[in-house]
């Protein structure tokens, strides 16, 4: 078991528009950024939890030409609502960077 | 097919650019130059109050700056989203900045200024005619969410930039634009591929996020060819990475593969990056698939009230180790304090934050047991009125100051309070309550064009 930390090189979050939140974890190297696609630690069963989401709500896409997963779900209210604490969503990832993937 | 270049200045306008780019970027010969100067990542407060995020100052350099080096070369001007949000004062704000450049620098090009402000009445015509959908996890629209809207804009596409070239423009300041779509309508107009002129605007709108090494913003030069698209500095020692270009096409998009435009959809699934020499990268295979209706994104505010801020530090070890049930005593003592006051719980929302427990990610915290040795708490007050709020504020100051708890020792005072005044007025409170999009009958629907001549 390796912390997803200690293999990628990016792990950050955004706002995508006002109403959702997108995750985007980058890797430096191919065989790295494929093990971890096909270790199914990152899924949206196992995600969704860490983000109070249901698994329908989470999208995981893996996109090849950056060696990068996106994870996008929906932010609990828009950004700016009141009880906001990240107007621009910036450091929602923290949960991710703990996750262990089994290589 | 003679190549097509763009520059894009900044990837914001105000964010600013080195001047040894520009020239560069300007000696390549240029079709466009073009900054996008807007973005809803600030949150809904400056759509509301029709204010900037940038200053006026840094605003007026980097302006100054396109337009003296637009005029000279006689190649136009975009500015999309002017003044942050694109609303009707954000555009006036511009155009002021616009009139003291031209004065200064004794010029008067051909403006055109493209204005993308929805009336509510429009909206409701709009919703009537079930011509409004959600974009995203948010409920239709409804006429009273029209009717409680405070200000909207729409987000035009290439089409009002392309008529204002028609119209002789050479300095286009536009509302509330597609990223995209300021750069992409240029070439679009002169007859290049739609897949790749969407994929090179995309890509150049935030200007210097693809170059290295990144210091600070910079110019970004996009070229169009017959099949393919090149991304480069336009300042000669810096670079573009493939890496760097491939990373853009995630940022802050939901999905890597689509970007849903008015006039359709850029798929870039099957797009190619390659790096053609140490500071060039080739793009093509991007696909463009046209829709059938012509849909702008319509991004909306409705007002709060009145906020008022208190921001305290918290060392004593005691209070830190019973900090949550200290809070929720104090909640309970501030909704009583407030209701003596003749304000219901209703009237008002609380806020009361912790920094070193879980402020930021509030129930998603993992950490559950912090060992923070000082805290800071704060606190978030929405009311009706300014007077309003800034009671309630007081109530809450109060209390977190001067509550019991068990074990207390420090009886004198509870908070390390770091300011005087203590309490901070932040103005109107706005929340997006439209992000929708809006089927039109023609692109030019939503905007009004007009010429305008800056000294009358």
């Amino acid at each position: 078991m390796t912390k997803l930390r200690d293999l990628a090189k990016v792990i950050r979050s955004k706002n995508a528009g006002a109403l959702l939140l997108t995750l985007d974890i980058m890797f430096e190297d191919e065989t790295t950024y494929k093990k971890v696609c096909n270790s199914g630690a990152l899924s949206p069963r196992t995600l969704a939890p860490l983000y109070n989401v249901s698994d329908n709500q989470i999208e995981v896409i893996p996109f090849d030409v950056a060696l990068a997963i996106k994870i996008t779900l929906p932010r609990s209210i828009p950004a700016g609502s009141p009880g906001e604490s990240d107007v621009y969503g910036a450091q929602q990832h923290a949960p991710l960077m703990d996750i262990e993937i089994p290589i | 097919m003679k190549p097509i270049r763009i520059m894009a200045a900044s990837g914001m306008l105000g964010y600013g650019f080195t001047e040894e780019a520009f020239k560069n970027g300007l000696s390549m010969g240029l079709d466009l130059i073009a900054c996008d100067a807007g973005s809803a990542d600030p949150g809904p407060y400056y759509l509301g109050s029709g204010t900037a995020f940038v200053s006026r100052l840094a605003v007026k350099r980097d302006l100054g700056l396109m337009v003296k080096g637009g005029v000279e070369a006689g190649v136009p001007v975009f500015i999309g989203s002017a003044g942050g949000s694109g609303s009707n004062p954000q555009v006036d704000w511009t155009l002021d900045i616009l009139r003291e450049i031209c004065e200064e620098q004794n010029i008067t090009p051909k403006v055109v200024v493209l204005r993308s402000e929805i009336s509510k009445e429009k909206l409701k015509s709009k919703i009537e005619k079930d011509k409004i959908t959600p974009l995203g996890p948010i409920a239709p629209l409804t006429i009273d969410d029209a009717d409680n809207s405070h200000r909207v804009v729409a987000m035009m596409g290439i089409e009002p930039f392309q008529e204002a070239l028609e119209r002789g423009a050479q300095v286009v300041i536009a509302g509330r634009s597609s990223d995209a779509a300021i750069y992409a309508s240029v070439p679009l107009r002169l007859g290049a591929d739609p897949g790749l002129s969407w994929h090179m605007g995309k890509i150049i709108e935030c200007g210097a996020q693809v170059i290295e090494p990144r210091e600070g913003q910079d110019c970004v030069i996009g070229t169009i060819y017959e099949d393919h698209f090149t991304i480069e500095p336009a300042h000669p020692d810096r670079r573009c990475t493939r890496t760097r270009v491939a990373a853009h096409t995630l940022y802050e998009n939901p999905s890597p593969y689509h970007l849903k435009e008015p006039n359709g959809l850029l798929n870039t699934k099957a797009a190619v990056f390659t790096q053609t020499d140490d500071r060039t990268v080739k793009v093509s295979g991007s696909l463009w698939e046209p829709s059938d209706k012509y849909t702008v994104k319509l991004e909306g505010v409705r007002e709060l009230g009145y906020r008022t801020i208190f921001m305290a530090g918290i060392r004593d070890p005691i209070l830190v180790s019973t900090i949550s049930d200290f809070i929720q005593s104090c909640r309970s003592r501030i909704s009583k304090d407030v209701l003596a006051l003749g304000v219901e719980e209703n009237e008002y929302t609380l806020e009361i934050k912790v920094y070193g427990q879980d402020a930021v990610m509030g129930s998603n915290e993992p950490v559950k047991n912090s060992q923070a040795h000082e805290l800071a708490v704060l606190v978030d007050v929405i009311a009706p009125t300014e007077d309003i709020s800034r009671a309630v504020c007081a109530k809450a100051r109060y209390s977190l100051l001067h509550t019991d708890f068990p074990g207390r020792m420090c009886i004198s005072g509870n908070l390390a309070i770091p300011f005087s005044p203590s309490d901070f007025s932040a103005g109107n409170v706005y929340e997006f309550n439209i992000w929708h999009v809006m089927e039109c009958d023609n692109p030019l629907e939503p905007v009004t064009i007009e010429k305008v001549d800056l000294f009358n």
